[in-house]
């Protein structure tokens, strides 16, 4: 109770003190009002956008296709992962293939998707997904390949079967190494997302900052990036957080 | 000498391996005739591109460009986002406050910014330098901050308890304390930096690696495309391989906490 009375109590103090310099600043800085908007600005898009529908609309969109591509992730890259890496052979052909491919981000595919997919939904739900379920299946490989041998053989000798290991030895050794895949997979999702719904999109929360940028609307691109800001943060309490504890904190080696 | 020899040749060819599979897949297809040429260009004619964009200089200008704006703003923010990282770490009263504030910059890094980049410095470079910048910077200031923060504090007290003088614990327990968290911090914050600048690039500038595939797709130079991705990919892996693994393995067997078990 006396934890989160401080943790409420400091983001108070933050969130006061930062509106009050940023308030002052925009009150004596000469500079023209678009340049820096003050925080009853950002405010009143807030309620002029949610009372439109059009800020509701805009998250749920960005939402589901990032949830979308988590899910992906969690129930296809991480089973994908670990079938290639239990085989010494089939992790040895993949490895490269799978390292080239998590480092060319789903941006820079995006030109070609869009001549493969054209300008739409459908390109930004590739790019997104691309871009998370790489780092998380690759991260799923190497987990398991780097679960020290000396134990698989451990189990060996006693006898245990091949199934045995897979489930006792191997998957909770390469859980550490999939969580990390999981949250980076996800980051680099999100950002992908933010900026294929500039490049591509008509709706969602990247599309809103970028066409505000046109008009010079620069209340409601803070609005946007405050929200984007603060989802991420409430994605990484939420989702993150809980899948590193019941694998890193459990079954990882945490310095305490 | 000779086995070692051979064994590099086994490595490369292993790692060669499953992209020759993955090149021969893609000359039969386009063989095949199924896709139109706009959708997957033969491999001859992106050979001939990318052979051509070497000649003319234009691949290098392109190149040139964006490992410039990486290498200007690593230069530029790593050392003030360690620098302030080490600074806030140390008072004890000030980095709880800052903690949640960079955690929130940090989630919002990248190319979020964009927008608000644009209406403040205009569309180019300095709009592309300020969003890595950020990126960097607070990537590289986050994890200082935490790896300072983190430091078992038996540590500290067993080298006072000796007689060790603040700056003593700064240099010799504190820092190498957080090594291992600062340069993880450095190697995230580029392969983030990579990302945001590629996406950057497309939006905001007329040169570079992301702005030369996003502007061939315009024109629908698949080609072009595609000899942009594999320059970006190989420029990753070599960036990966030299620089990054290198400095890696040397900070954790200097300064990491290894367990003995592996």
């Amino acid at each position: 109770m006396g934890r989160y009375w401080e943790i409420a109590s400091t983001w108070t103090v933050i969130l006061a003190a930062s509106i009050a310099v940023w308030s002052l600043a925009a009150a004596t800085l000469p500079v023209p009002d678009y340049f820096l908007p003050p925080p009853a600005a950002v405010l009143s898009a807030f309620v002029e956008l949610t009372a439109k529908g059009m800020l509701p609309m805009f998250i749920g969109e960005s939402l589901r296709r990032i949830v979308l591509a988590a899910l992906l992730g969690l129930f296809v890259g991480v089973p994908i992962g670990l079938a290639l890496g239990i085989s010494h052979r089939t992790a040895q052909f993949a490895y490269p293939v799978l390292n080239f491919f998590q480092s060319v981000s789903g941006i820079a595919w995006l030109p070609l998707m869009l001549i493969w997919f054209g300008f739409g939904e459908r390109t930004i739900l590739i790019a997104v997904n691309y871009t998370v379920l790489f780092p998380v299946i690759f991260n799923a490989l190497l987990g398991i390949r780097s679960v020290p041998p000396i134990y698989v053989n451990a189990l060996r000798t006693l006898g245990a079967s091949r199934w045995r290991i897979v489930r006792d030895v191997l998957v909770p050794g390469a859980l550490p190494n999939i969580a990390m895949g999981i949250r980076l997979g996800l980051a680099y999702g999100w950002r992908a997302l933010i900026a294929a719904e500039m490049l591509v999109g008509a709706n969602g929360l990247g599309f809103m900052i970028f066409n505000s940028q046109a008009f010079h609307l620069t209340a409601r691109i803070m609005l946007g990036m405050g929200i984007i800001g603060a989802l991420w943060v409430a994605l990484d309490y939420f989702l993150l957080r809980p899948i590193e504890e019941a694998t890193i904190d459990r079954w990882g080696m945490v310095q305490r | 000498m000779i086995s070692r020899w051979r064994g590099s040749v086994v490595t490369v060819g292993r790692g060669t391996a499953p992209f020759v599979v993955i090149l021969i897949a893609w000359a039969l297809v386009t063989r095949a005739g199924v896709l139109p040429a706009i959708f997957l260009p033969p491999l001859g004619d992106v050979a001939k591109t990318a052979w051509q964009m070497f000649q003319d200089g234009s691949l290098w200008i392109n190149i040139g460009a964006s490992v410039g704006r990486v290498l200007v703003s690593l230069v530029i923010s790593v050392p003030l986002a360690v620098g302030l990282g080490i600074f806030v770490g140390l008072h004890r009263r000030l980095s709880p406050v800052v903690e949640p504030i960079a955690g929130f910059f940090n989630a919002l890094s990248g190319i979020a910014w964009l927008p608000l980049a644009v209406t403040w410095f205009g569309l180019g470079w300095v709009s592309v330098t300020f969003i890595m910048f950020n990126t960097i910077f607070f990537l590289v200031f986050y994890n200082t901050l935490v790896g300072i923060r983190t430091v078992p504090r038996i540590l500290e007290h067993a080298v006072r308890t000796l007689g060790g003088s603040r700056r003593h614990i700064i240099f010799h327990v504190l820092i190498p304390g957080a090594m291992p968290n600062i340069v993880t911090g450095i190697r995230m914050s580029i392969g983030f930096g990579w990302r945001a600048l590629i996406a950057a690039e497309m939006i905001a500038t007329s040169t570079g690696l992301g702005f030369l595939i996003y502007n061939a797709s315009n024109f629908h130079q698949t080609d072009t495309i595609l000899v942009g991705i594999v320059t970006i990919g190989i420029l990753w892996l070599l960036t990966d391989r030299l620089i990054l693994q290198p400095v890696e393995r040397w900070t954790v067997e200097r300064w990491g906490l290894v367990s003995s078990s592996r």
